[in-house]
């Protein structure tokens, strides 16, 4: 939603050109003009004209708008997200990089989000996600706007479109912290890099999109399966974070929806040489919002899970996560939900983060106005790295608000 | 005969009718009006939905793909749902400022609510260029396919005559409609042309049939009500003895539901957008909304 920039007042059509013209042509239809649903007969041609005639008299006519006076749009909005907590243990179970942590206040994150058009051929985006010990550009990227065929090309920094949940930032999510499978499988922020993406909507009646996108794995933070502590150097192609992507939609009725996603992802990972990591992912968004329900009701239901396979000194060992949350919308000041997740234990662990994990939240949401939302979240973790060995229980409270333009979210 | 007029239209031209994506069902049938069968129209956002909060589902980044041009309202009011859908469409032919996108407010001389001064989002969801439901009066509607029909002109040139005809009699239907309503509405008494409405969107409306709104259900557009501001309400409606609250069936109706309950003025739900099929468009539309509120006001 945007509110600060101006936009120009409307212009008047050209009437007294216009009416001229239609005069023209009015009198070469009934000759050789083209099959319509029906033709005027001459009476009607004439009172049309005149009715032409009264109306290009009795409109005002206007001289042509001046130019627009707005600059060149560029969409900027601040998004800040703090937050209280408070867990039964003191051991940090929480992944992802702003999570809200111990007992005490968290400041999460102030993300600064701009967007534009660079010309009729470029789009440009990014995000600077501020934290209280500097600035970090989570994502910057071009993105082609004119290509044909259906493709479209991305590139610089940004995050890939494994799964679901990876490609969206902390202010998208329904819940206050990452899920688990990200951090495991991805790192504290989730897969991004530098690299190049094609995507491609196939010419099919249904919405399909595939994409394919290599980048540098850039270390524990973003892509901790391939590059462990540092990005591991390249020299072929191979030695890139290589993901693909396949997403298709069906809209079930005009009520329900199914977004279904399978992406693949490869790379060197940092056990030795040659060594490589795959992770098969699996994604599904079914959503069921009745048209016409003027609270506008939604239940939507996510699922993610992703398998890995990591090849390591004499060995290959694999992993499977998987979260799934539940997401009524009751009104659109009012939403709940439920999530689980779940991680597998890695039977022989090569990297010390491969603990079975267990955990369940609760939330709800309170939105005042699209711009700003309070949430209350509960957990219970049945980690077994506890102190206590005993589940840790965690409350969280956080507050987000939005300034400036920033567009709605992807489906 | 049939071969001379496939010839003189061209090849590829004989079956080629020009694919308009419309977000709103209005604008579908404005588009419906002025096209005829010269044009296949989609519209994106469900007649019962609102168009502020249109579910962005991918299969309509599928409908953009293919748009030879895509018409919506403008003044922010798709802001939050449309953009997006732009980008994944990966279509040059209606990006911004190509003869494939056309909004429908450019077309408009002079729009209502159009904010003076500084715009803060405490004031709640303004649109900076005006009000954007203009769609609700006919004479707007009218200079709507105008445009339209030039726009369409320029994308099909072979076809300009029969847009700029069908745009001539949809806005000649239009004015009809528009000057019958207004002389049956002048018939109501004065103390009867007041209504509470419940969001700012019947502006326009009201300009047409020069009725009044007391106030509206929500304290700010887009802000939902508080008990304060609904204990306002009351009193305004009783001061003033309204007798009926418009609003469109997608709004949350319980407020609305009790203020009528306590005052004995009538709920009057109405339908946001005109919806396709026989027996329907835009003017059917328009029509079926003046004799639900005229039938109210008048009881």
């Amino acid at each position: 939603m945007t509110a600060g920039r101006g936009r120009p007042h409307a212009s008047y059509v050209q009437h007294d050109c216009k009416s001229k013209w239609v005069a023209g042509t009015l009198l070469t239809l009934g000759v050789s003009g083209p099959a319509y649903a029906s033709d005027p007969s001459p009476d009607e041609l004439k009172a049309l004209e005149a009715s032409l005639r009264a109306d290009s008299e009795s409109r005002p006519v206007a001289a042509p708008a001046p130019p627009t006076p707005v600059g060149p749009a560029l969409d900027l909005a601040l998004i800040l997200d703090v937050a209280a907590s408070w867990f039964s243990d003191d051991a940090d179970l929480q992944s992802g990089g702003h999570d809200p942590r111990g007992t005490g206040f968290t400041f999460q994150q102030l993300e600064l989000s701009a967007g534009a058009n660079v010309d009729p051929f470029f789009r440009f985006d990014a995000n600077l996600v501020f934290t209280t010990f500097g600035v970090e550009v989570e994502e910057a990227y071009a993105t082609t706007s004119a290509l044909p065929g259906g493709l479209q090309v991305r590139a610089g920094q940004f995050l890939t479109r494994f799964g679901r949940a990876n490609a969206t930032h902390p202010h998208a999510w329904s819940f206050l912290d990452q899920n688990l499978v990200l951090g495991r499988m991805f790192g504290s922020e989730g897969n991004r890099g530098l690299g190049a993406e094609v995507s491609w909507l196939a010419p099919l009646p249904w919405f399909v999109e595939l994409s394919v996108s290599g980048i540098e794995g850039s270390g524990e933070c973003c892509a901790r399966s391939h590059a462990s502590a540092e990005a591991l150097p390249v020299e072929t192609p191979a030695d890139l974070v290589s993901t693909v992507a396949l997403k298709q939609f069906f809209p079930l009725s005009p009520s329900l929806s199914l977004l279904f996603g399978a992406s693949f992802q490869t790379g060197p990972n940092a056990s030795g040489r040659e060594n490589r990591s795959e992770l098969y992912g699996a994604d599904l968004f079914l959503r069921w919002r009745p048209v016409g329900s003027p609270n506008r009701f939604s239940l939507n239901w996510e699922s993610e899970a992703i398998h890995r396979r990591q090849q390591v000194p004499r060995a290959v060992v694999t992993d499977t996560g998987a979260s799934t949350q539940l997401v009524a919308q009751w009104t659109p000041e009012w939403s709940t939900g439920l999530r689980g997740e779940w991680l597998e234990a890695l039977d022989e662990d090569p990297w010390a983060q491969g603990e079975a994990r267990t955990r369940g939240s609760a939330q709800a949401t309170w939105c005042p106005s699209h711009f700003s939302r309070v949430r209350l979240q509960l957990n219970v973790d049945d980690a077994t790295t506890g102190s206590t060995n005993a589940p840790v229980w965690g409350a969280m409270l956080g507050l987000e608000v939005v300034t400036g333009s920033h567009g709605g979210h992807g489906y | 005969m049939a071969l001379a007029l496939a010839l003189a239209l061209g090849p590829g031209r004989v079956d080629a009718r020009v694919s308009v994506a419309a977000t709103t069902g209005s604008l579908g049938g404005i588009v419906e009006a002025v096209g005829g069968d010269l044009v296949d129209v989609t519209v994106l956002a469900d007649p019962s939905e609102d168009p502020h909060f249109v579910d962005a589902r991918p299969n309509l980044v599928v409908v953009l793909h293919g748009a030879d041009l895509l018409v919506s309202v403008g003044l922010e009011l798709e802001v939050g749902w449309l953009p997006g859908l732009e980008r994944a469409a990966r279509n040059p032919r209606i990006a911004a400022g190509q003869p494939g996108r056309f909004e429908a407010a450019t077309a408009l001389p002079k729009l209502l609510d159009v904010p003076t001064g500084r715009i803060d989002r405490a004031q709640g969801d303004v649109h900076p260029g005006g009000n954007p439901h203009f769609l609700y009066d006919p004479r707007r509607a009218a200079e709507v396919g105008h445009a339209l029909a030039q726009r369409l002109a320029a994308i099909d040139p072979p076809n300009a005559g029969p847009y700029v005809l069908a745009a001539q009699r949809f806005a000649d239907a239009c004015r009809a409609l528009g000057a019958r309503e207004l002389q049956r509405f002048s018939a109501l008494a004065a103390e009867r042309k007041v209504v509470v409405t419940y969001h700012a969107s019947w502006v326009y409306l009201l300009d047409w049939l020069g009725l009044e709104a007391a106030t509206t259900v929500e304290p700010k557009p887009g802000v939902s009500p508080s008990p304060a501001h609904v204990a306002q309400v009351l009193q305004v409606v009783r001061a003033r003895g309204v007798r009926v609250i418009l609003q469109e069936e997608y709004y949350p109706r319980g407020t609305s539901e009790t203020l009528a309950k306590l005052t004995g003025a009538q709920l009057v739900l109405l339908e946001g957008a005109a919806r396709s099929g026989p027996g329907q468009g835009y003017l059917a539309h328009v029509q079926r909304m003046t004799e639900q509120v005229h039938a109210a006001l008048s009881r």
